[in-house]
């Protein structure tokens, strides 16, 4: 969705972007309208963000209803915390910060001994995945859902923070410095942690090449 | 170039995995790796590491994602109204605000609650509520329990799902 | 007269039909014995959060389970609570083991299963013997040794 500023101009919302457009990224500038209570930028931010926010959580949860739970929570944080918004990092960082942290805290809460017990249960894990649109024969899905588990589980077993860091930097491409500030670690502490789970995840999948 | 593994800096291999670095930078290090087997093996390795990620589609966000997220920020709005209502009192002096915020509150909860009756369950009912996801866990272990249980008798159930 | 003015509106939760009359749940209470004392709004708002298709079949096999024998359901449920106070990693032991149970052979089914009860009766030291038996061996294949080893350590009763 292409959005123009014009319209939220137009719709009452009068802010001095002239100060701060310099700096800021057209996100952290939705979020300033809806701070000022411009309800249809918020539906921007969710219609452009909402899908890597799931799709982040669920990787990270390996369960989608609890994707969405967790998801749903992250953007109802973001509206209600409207009213305090700066934009001291770019909006996508403090987005999935707030993904991270409360997906972590479900994982720890959780204690999350059922997903590891439904990566070696297939049919558990139905209907989980989308197949792409091409016919797969039923040889070829069994293959592929082999393949997924194990990709799955190989996720699964690195340690949290590890497992958000490859996550973000495989699926969002998150420079190592936005995924420090999402982490609140240096960015060195982000190479090692990346460092240490790619080394584990070439031990465990490199025989899938 | 420095060879990545020796100089402590593999993560130019991911990099190059993940094509993010330029195009000089991703040159030196193919010429690199071309002499160097350490280096070929564990780029090999990684990238088959990020081709089988790539392979790990997320499923599609259900399609009431958003009206089941209005719903709780308006569930959440209806709220505020007594919020509203209390930072009124909070400018008066105390003496004035007290009885005149106790009776207020009398009246509004009082209207309040024939709008909108709370539901008490008896003491006895009250429960923390149990996610489904809890449910559907405690379900399958029951049914494994039971099926073990059912097999010794003559009438076990073929039905793997009967629970 | 403010004070005295009742406060209107304050009800019992009616029971929804079909539910089991609404009674407090008893000791051995599980995730489902809970569930089944929350409100039908609090219970349809949480199966709402899943995939149609997935709430459809809770709701089908949480009525199974309501409409059990009450014998056979408190029998299920002390069972599973002794089931649920093993530690997290012998817990994921019974499971895997009897979802290989449930994966044998029909006919596999009761001879395992009777395996396992005596096994069960047996001090431990007699129940080692028979485990290292060469008739125990010959018996039951490497999986089903397996089954009947674990189950009848960790099982409860």
């Amino acid at each position: 969705m292409h959005v123009n500023a014009q319209p939220y101009m137009q719709s009452g919302v009068n802010i001095d972007m002239g100060a701060v457009a310099a700096t800021l990224d057209y996100d952290a500038e939705l979020m300033l309208r809806v701070k000022e209570g411009d309800g249809v930028s918020f539906g921007v931010l969710l219609e452009k963000h909402r899908a890597s926010v799931v799709h982040f959580v669920y990787r990270l949860v390996q369960e989608q209803a609890i994707a969405e739970e967790l998801s749903q929570e992250v953007f109802l944080r973001v509206y209600r915390s409207r009213s305090g918004y700066e934009p001291t990092a770019k909006f996508k960082t403090w987005l999935f910060r707030i993904a991270t942290h409360l997906a972590l805290n479900w994982l720890r809460d959780e204690k999350h001994e059922r997903a590891q017990e439904r990566l070696d249960d297939v049919s558990a894990n139905m209907p989980v995945r989308q197949v792409s649109d091409r016919r797969l024969s039923v040889e070829q899905k069994l293959v592929y859902e082999v393949k997924l588990n194990e990709i799955r589980g190989a996720i699964a077993a690195l340690p949290e923070k590890q497992r958000a860091a490859v996550l973000m930097h495989k699926y969002e491409e998150m420079e190592y410095t936005q995924i420090a500030k999402v982490l609140g670690c240096s960015e060195s502490a982000v190479k090692s942690l990346l460092f240490r789970a790619y080394e584990t995840l070439r031990a465990r999948l490199a025989h899938m090449g | 170039m420095n060879c990545p593994i020796e100089s402590r800096d593999p993560e130019m291999l991911v990099a190059l995995c993940a094509g993010q670095l330029d195009l000089k930078t991703a040159e030196a290090l193919k010429q690199h790796l071309a002499a160097c087997a350490a280096c070929r093996s564990v780029a090999a390795e990684q990238a088959v590491v990020w081709k089988a990620l790539e392979a790990w589609e997320a499923p599609v966000v259900s399609p009431d994602f958003d009206r089941r997220l209005y719903r709780r920020i308006d569930e959440g709005a209806r709220l505020t109204w007594f919020a509203r209502f209390l930072r009124s009192f909070r400018e008066m002096p105390l003496r004035q605000a007290l009885p005149l915020t106790a009776t207020a509150g009398l009246l509004l909860m009082a209207g309040f609650l024939v709008q909108h009756p709370i539901i008490v369950a008896p003491a006895a009912q009250r429960q923390d509520s149990v996610r489904a996801n809890q449910v559907e866990r405690t379900l399958d272990d029951l049914e494994l329990l039971r099926q073990f249980s059912a097999a010794g008798s003559a009438s076990e159930s073929a039905h793997p799902d009967a629970m | 007269m403010l004070l005295a003015m009742p406060l209107a509106g304050i009800q019992e939760r009616p029971s929804q039909d079909g539910d089991r009359p609404a009674a407090q749940a008893p000791p051995s209470s599980n995730a489902i014995d809970r569930w089944n004392q929350m409100s039908p709004e609090e219970r349809e708002r949480e199966l709402a959060k899943l995939p149609p298709a997935r709430a459809k079949q809770i709701r089908q096999r949480i009525q199974r389970y309501n409409q059990m024998h009450p014998e056979e359901q408190q029998a299920l449920r002390e069972r599973y609570q002794t089931f649920s106070q093993l530690p997290q990693e012998k817990r994921q032991l019974v499971r895997a083991r009897l979802r290989e149970f449930r994966q044998l052979p029909a006919e596999r089914r009761p001879i395992v299963h009777r395996e396992v009860e005596q096994m069960r009766l047996l001090p431990e030291p007699q129940r080692q013997a028979r485990l290292n038996s060469e008739d125990f061996r010959n018996r039951f294949s490497a999986d089903e040794r397996q089954i009947v080893r674990d189950l009848s350590t960790y099982l409860p009763n």
